[in-house]
Formats: structure tokens, sequence, C-alpha cells
């Protein structure tokens, strides 16, 4: 039987291998397969499963990776995960990668697609250029045209076509990862002790290395196991996490704010399995469908563009009332952009609905959580003791 | 009437105290600190815990909130935690309700609170990482010197040429008192010079926290220590300061004491019920 603790040990097993042995054991198991890479921000995996290969989620290397070479082909004074992702590329670690996808998330990542490029000139490599104006006639023309292109790309490195079934069956599997993750997030939002946000950010974190198919299985393996186990319920502050959705934190820094006394019950970590709100619908053109759900349902975050300045910042106010949080901790990488100058706007929204919030900066392999626990625990207290019922 | 219980899991020792609450009044009934002395602290916590009740004939199911402070915050039988700043600000108002400045000197940092008389924390500094402003490092010290953990403020307080410490580093201001012991300087003005260290920088941590006057009570493990008391009066005297700093016989439980005192807060506040949120 799968015990909460033995799929969490699991799910931890999988973040710290990085040789990534699970893809690699896919990829082994049948002569031809190939896995394509993704960095975990708005890139459609559908593609990828539709054409028969493996969506590999790269999210930098985390802390236990020491940044030798990959420190030599950036600038001081920008974030760590691309350092780190070309340190796993260096040293051999995705060497059985045929593919990577670099989304549009900000400058620096686009920069990393043509290191790659040069770096790796036998990996098949996009800048994988997404929208950020929502009009069908405008964005969703431009999508249609990325999608189509990366299509192409795809079905050739793959060496066979992407058929409308093969896509809707895909969609199919996708669709079913978020309504899993959908669910895990409500049980959390609903039952926080019963959810620990580090056991959830590993099992949503193993989605990123394991074909979709085991981890749908895994993602109904733990529901139940964390519906069976009865864990102690806390008096802790119910908060609502932001920033957190590319260069992800260490796995400490996570407990570090649950053990200063909060619960999180939402979150943008790894947004990708949370970027479509619904489910893509399988009648019809798939590929149409895909855009459509782009344009139409995704999830307002800082990593889309609001051109509605009232609107700006509702999306977080929303979830502090749809999860009935009490206060949000802005959590960012250093030197992130989207995250980092998202923030002043986000606040000023935050104050004038008075919803309290504290805000500091991380790295991936931030080592030092005394001063998170500090900030954390303090503000915890100040929910519980100072504010309004 | 409801009875809450405060666990203050420190560095060095585990304070663990049990209150009833009636009509709103906090009663006092039970006390335990326990050094930790390479045991587990949090097996130390539950058993002494444990112990409090089984003094008072009480079931751990008859608290209406069991609150950790400290390091406390895994340990598995509590209803919540409460970060130290807050319990320690609480737990002084408790002990001294004029106070409205907390100095915590705990085995491994300083710190300095301006409250209000509400217990809610107004501002605060901390000292850094370095363990010299710390009663580890003034524990240590007093071992090399051979000297008992309760003999240190006396002995200090006769310490009439005090010597000049490094406030800055513990490996620096160990070198500075081996160089004293060869020097053939006094233990007494060894401890005294380590004190007057102390003072001056949790004297600039005080400045920091913008309080001007009122009552400063020391809490955390030093707070009785009769030499740093004298040394942090001498140091704000000499800098013209209109703070009156004292210590309570119990200010070591002021951590303990607050967390229970904010447990029943919280009771009241959510409206629950004696065991309805622990396992």
């Amino acid at each position: 039987m799968n015990t909460r603790q033995t799929l969490v040990e699991r799910c931890s097993a999988l973040f710290e291998d990085l040789s990534f042995g699970a893809s690699r054991a896919w990829k082994d198991a049948q002569p031809g397969r190939k896995v394509v890479a993704y960095m975990p921000v708005y890139v459609p995996r559908e593609l990828i499963h539709a054409a028969g290969m493996l969506p590999l989620g790269i999210l930098g290397a985390g802390e236990s990776l020491e940044v030798i070479h990959g420190d030599a082909y950036y600038q001081s004074y920008i974030c760590r995960i691309p350092r780190s992702t070309l340190e796993l590329g260096i040293t051999g670690r995705l060497d059985f990668v045929e593919g990577f996808l670099f989304p549009s998330i900000c400058d620096v990542i686009r920069n990393l697609s043509g290191i790659w490029k040069l770096q790796f000139p036998d990996v098949y490599v996009r800048y994988f250029d997404v929208p950020q104006n929502y009009v069908d006639g405008i964005g969703g023309s431009y999508y249609r045209r990325e999608l189509e292109e990366l299509k192409e790309g795809l079905e050739h490195l793959a060496g066979r076509l992407i058929t409308p079934e093969a896509l809707r069956a895909s969609i199919t599997l996708y669709n079913e990862n978020r309504r899993l993750i959908a669910g895990l997030y409500a049980l959390r939002t609903e039952r926080p002790w019963q959810v620990p946000s580090s056991e959830l950010y590993l099992v949503v974190r193993a989605g990123m290395v394991l074909p979709v198919e085991d981890h749908n299985q895994l993602l109904k393996d733990y529901h139940a196991a964390a519906v069976e186990e009865e864990l102690p319920i806390r008096d802790k502050s119910r908060i609502v996490l932001s920033g957190v959705f590319c260069e992800q934190p260490p796995l400490s820094l996570i407990k570090a704010i649950e053990m200063a006394g909060c619960y999180i019950v939402d979150d943008d970590f790894m947004l990708i399995t949370r970027w479509l709100l619904q489910d893509v619908p399988l009648d019809g053109d798939p590929l149409q469908n895909l855009v459509d759900a782009f344009l139409h349902h995704s999830a307002e975050t800082s990593a889309k563009y609001q051109p509605e300045a009232k609107l700006k910042g509702q999306y977080l106010v929303d979830a502090v009332k749809g999860t009935k949080a009490e206060g949000v901790i802005f959590a960012a990488p250093s030197f992130c952009d989207p995250a980092l100058l998202e923030r002043p706007m986000l606040q000023t929204k935050l104050d004038a609905t008075l919803v309290p919030h504290i805000g500091f900066k991380y790295a991936e392999n931030s080592g030092q959580m005394q001063p998170v626990r500090e900030q954390a625990g303090t503000f915890a207290d100040s929910i519980k003791l100072w504010s309004n019922p | 009437m409801s009875y809450t219980a405060g666990i203050d899991v420190g560095t060095g020792c585990v304070k663990t105290v049990l209150f009833e609450h009636r009509d709103g009044e906090p009663l006092w009934l039970e006390k335990r600190c326990e050094r930790i002395r390479q045991r587990d602290p949090y097996q130390l916590a539950k058993d002494t815990f444990q112990e409090m009740l089984e003094a008072r004939g009480l079931s751990a199911k008859q608290l209406g909130y069991v609150a950790s402070t400290g390091d406390g915050e895994s340990l598995p039988f509590t209803t919540g935690h409460f970060y130290s700043m807050t319990t320690h600000a609480r737990g002084a108002i408790f002990l001294e309700p004029r106070t409205r400045g907390v100095v915590d000197i705990g085995a491994l940092h300083g710190r300095a609170m301006r409250i209000d008389e509400r217990g809610k924390v107004l501002g605060y500094k901390m000292t850094s990482q370095c363990a010299s402003g710390s009663g580890q490092f003034l524990e240590n010290i007093a071992r090399y010197l051979g000297i008992a953990q309760d003999e240190i403020g006396a002995l200090s307080k006769q310490g009439e040429s005090p010597e000049k410490i490094s406030s800055i580093c513990a490996v620096l201001a160990e070198t500075d008192v081996i160089n004293m012991v060869s020097r053939g300087i006094s233990a007494a003005n060894i401890l005294r010079g380590i004190h007057v260290s102390m003072a001056g920088r949790l004297a600039t941590l005080l400045k920091g926290t913008a309080l001007l006057d009122g009552v400063v009570l020391l809490t955390g493990g030093l707070a009785l220590d009769t030499g740093m008391l004298a040394a942090l009066q001498d140091a704000l005297r000499n800098a013209h300061s209109r703070l009156e700093v004292k210590n309570h016989p119990d200010s070591i439980y002021a951590g303990a004491v607050g967390a229970a005192i904010w447990g029943e807060f919280r009771r009241k506040k959510l409206g629950f019920q004696p065991a309805e949120v622990r396992a």
C-alpha cells in the first residue's frame, strides 16, 4: 500500500536526483524514445507528449549543485536558475535530452535559449515566444502560428506527425493532470493541516520528471493517502505565497514558512501545472483549443500581462478571499524581473483591501532560513494576535 | 475557566509553565526549568510538560491550548506556536506591567524590543549571529575559568578594573580572555569586562528601538545574572538614558509565560474547546 510517507519519499528522491534517473529510465525502456526539456511556464506539454516524447520540466538545479561553469556565462546581477540550468547541461546531466524549449518568461531565459543553441548544437532548441496580448485576432493568431511552428519542429524531431487524435489523447491526460492537481490544492485550502505544502510541492514537482500517466496515478495515490491519514490541526495563519513561479525556493524555505506558523493555502509554484484553469475541450481542432485555452482560460498571475490597471492584482485579492487567507507572503527569487517588478503593484492592491503582507527574496540555493523563520513567524503572530477577527 | 501551557524550548534550557484562566485573569500554577545538557530538548519538553500536568492532576485533554515558543515549532503535541519576541513581550508585561522595553538575552542571541502596554512589539533590534553577545559565550568563558554559573554575577560585581573585551567576535574575545589569564588578570575583572562588553552591545540595541524612558525588563537565560544587570544599568546611566532596567525572579520564564497567555487569547478568539484542535 502506498502510504503518505512512501509516496513523499519517492517524490523526494525524484526531487533530489539531478541526473534525472526516472526520465532516463523512461527513455531507455524503448529504443527510439526522445526527451524534450522545457522550463516550466506556458509550454504546451500536450504537443510534446502527442509526438511520443517525454516532456521534462527543468527548474534549475536547486541547492545541492555547485555552479561553476554556469557563472561564466552570466553576469552576477541576474537570478540563479539560468546558471544552474546551464551547469546541468555542461556537466552532462542533460545529455539524454534531444530538445529544449525556453518560454518567454523573461529576457534572461530568452538569452539562455541562445546560449543553449551555441553550447549544444545537436539539440533542438526553441525559444517559445507566447503573446502577452489576449485578443483572438491579434495574440490568438500569433499564438496559433507559434504553436504550428512548434508542432512542426517537434514532428521533425520525433520523426512522426502529431495527429489530431494523438493530440486529443494527450490533452485528455493533461486535463486529468490539471484536475488532479487542482483537487489537491482544493483539499489543502480546505484542510491545510492534511496536506503540508512541503509535501504537496514535492508531489506536484514529481510531474516535472515523470510521464504524465505515472504522475496522474501518483496524484491519485497521494490524494487518497492524504485523506486517509489524519494529521493534527495546528493554530496557524493562512497565507498565500506569491512570486515563486519560475526559480523555485529551496524546500527548506517552504518548510520554514510552515514551521514558523503559517499554512500556505495557495501559491504559484511551477505555474505550468495550474496555468490553464479549465479542461481544454476535446472536440474540434485540438490545436485551436489549446490557443483558446491559453487566451481565455489561463491563470492571472505575474506571468500574464493585465492591460487594465484597475484589475492589476485583483487575482491575488480574489485568491485571498477564495482561500480564506489572512495574509500574503511575497517570496521572489533575487533579480526576478517578472515577480519583483510586479510586487509593488500587487502590494498596493492588497493595501487597498487591508490584506496584510510581507516580502522577502531568495535564491534556489539559499541556505540560511533563520531570517525567513523570523519574518514569517512574526507575520503569523501579528495576524493571529493583532488582526481583526 | 480554562488551562493553558507554555513551552519555551531555548538553546540552553526548556522552560514549561501551566496557567489557569478564571474570569480573564491568568493564575500561574506550575513552572519548570530544565537545562538541556545534551539531552533531546523535545523529549525533555514532553517529560516536563507531563510532570507539570501530573503535579496538578490534569490531563493534556483538559488544556485549552498548549503553546510553544523558542525552538519548539515542531513539538508534536502543541496547539500552536508563537515567535519568541511575541511571547517575551507578553510575558514581560505579565511579570512587570510597567514594562515598555524588553532585553531578551538567551544562550545564542541578544534582542531588544519596544513594546506597548498590551505586549505588542512596536520595534526591535537583534544582535547579529556572532556569539559574543550571548549567554553561551559567557558560560564558556566561566567554564574555562573554573567558575560555576551561579557565581558569575556576584564575582563580576567585585571586578573594579574590568578588562576590555572584543565586542565583535567570540573567537577574538576568547583570545582576549586567554591573554588576560596569562597576564594574571583576576577572574572578577575578566567577567566584569565581558559583562561591560555585552552591556554595551545591548545598550546600543535598546537605543535602536527608540525607547526613551520607562521600565526595561531583562528576560531570557541571562536575566538573573546580577553582573549583567549591573553592567547594563551602568552602560545606560553613562549614556544619560532615562530607562530603568530591572529583572524579575521569574524573568527566565517570560517566553513560556507569554506563550501560555497568548494561547488563552487564541483559544477565546477561535472559540474552541480543550483538545478540539490537538491530535
